[in-house]
């Protein structure tokens, strides 16, 4: 399937394109535009402004997947958190992981495009999470 | 084109309009629009600088404009005159240096807390709050400096005596090896 949003991707977008990939379409192809009215036909659009896949009632794109597509896995909604917090910081979740983040993924998109951006941080939300299902099935941080 | 000098950098502006009721997407909206440090040009039409980001970020604004009925607008321009433009960043300059003037006042009360455990929950408070302002700081006023040194001694809990020698020092420090100090601008 293919699956559009807006070119020079951040955090938000980069987590939802992974959590695409991961979780929804494995064959997922991005197609990167610079206005709305360029998403191909037939394309899913997502972190674009008047899409269904978008912020919507506060959440930022990465919560309105998760519940469009009921996904309700514990460990996709603690990043969820982490993303949001990245993307909007108004402070909805306790989330100290988010700035740390948000400077690497302000970074890549300084120094890469957007298709490497993807591939560079899709094993860094694998490890994420990782990471947080470790934390949560252990009730403490994982060694 | 004929634009002459590079005088005005581009600038994203939202224009919005909400019904007056209900007042609570309103409030959202204004409180969004505070927290972004955006400069109100007139009503309904408020400005930031243009990057990715800050458009980005205006086109959720107007997203939740629009979700709550109201109408709104996103647009890229220049101020025609550099006067203009001056006149926009002086003004989001001085906000921010209200911000942070408060933000040192805060700092000095803190400073004066006896108990320890009250002052590490302060200085936890005032970093937040200094990262928001200078997250929304686009024209850093020399507040901004003096804001970052105040929190900065805060976290340093340095005995009052001990300001002078440490000034007195840098400068020595300063005047010896002016290479041994980078970022810190001489005294």
């Amino acid at each position: 399937m293919k699956w559009a949003t807006r070119e020079r991707i951040h955090i938000d977008r980069a987590a939802c394109a992974w959590l695409i990939r991961r979780h929804i379409d494995q064959d997922a192809e991005f197609v990167f535009v610079a206005d709305p009215a360029d998403v191909p036909l037939g394309a899913t659009p997502f972190d674009i402004p008047g899409a269904e896949l978008s912020h919507h009632a506060g959440d930022c794109s990465f919560e309105t997947i998760l519940r469009r597509y009921d996904l309700d896995d514990p460990v996709l909604w603690r990043i969820a958190a982490i993303v949001h917090e990245a993307d909007l910081d108004d402070q909805r979740y306790d989330a100290p992981e988010a700035p740390g983040l948000d400077v690497v993924l302000r970074g890549l998109s300084i120094t890469r495009r957007d298709h490497e951006i993807l591939r560079l941080s899709g094993p860094l939300f694998d490890g994420i999470y990782e990471y947080c299902r470790r934390a949560l099935l252990l009730g403490r941080e994982p060694s | 084109m004929s634009n002459g000098r590079a005088s005005s950098r581009e600038w994203v502006l939202l224009t919005y309009r909400l019904p007056r009721e209900p007042s609570t997407p309103r409030s959202a909206v204004w409180r969004k629009l505070r927290k972004l440090g955006v400069a109100q040009i007139s009503d309904g039409l408020v400005a930031l600088p243009a990057a990715a980001r800050t458009r980005e970020q205006l086109e959720w604004v107007a997203e939740e404009v629009t979700d709550a009925g109201g109408i709104a607008g996103i647009w890229l321009a220049r101020p025609a005159s550099r006067a203009q433009e001056n006149k926009l960043a002086r003004a989001m300059a001085g906000a921010r240096a209200a911000e942070y003037q408060a933000l040192i006042a805060a700092t000095a009360v803190a400073a004066d807390t006896a108990d320890p455990l009250t002052r590490a929950s302060a200085l936890r408070r005032l970093r937040n709050e200094l990262r928001a302002i200078q997250r929304r700081d686009y024209f850093p006023p020399a507040d901004r400096d003096q804001a970052e040194a105040a929190v900065q001694a805060l976290a340093g809990l340095p005995a009052p005596q001990q300001a002078p020698d440490d000034r007195a020092r840098e400068t020595i420090g300063s005047v010896r090896t002016p290479a041994d100090r980078p970022g810190r601008a001489a005294p």
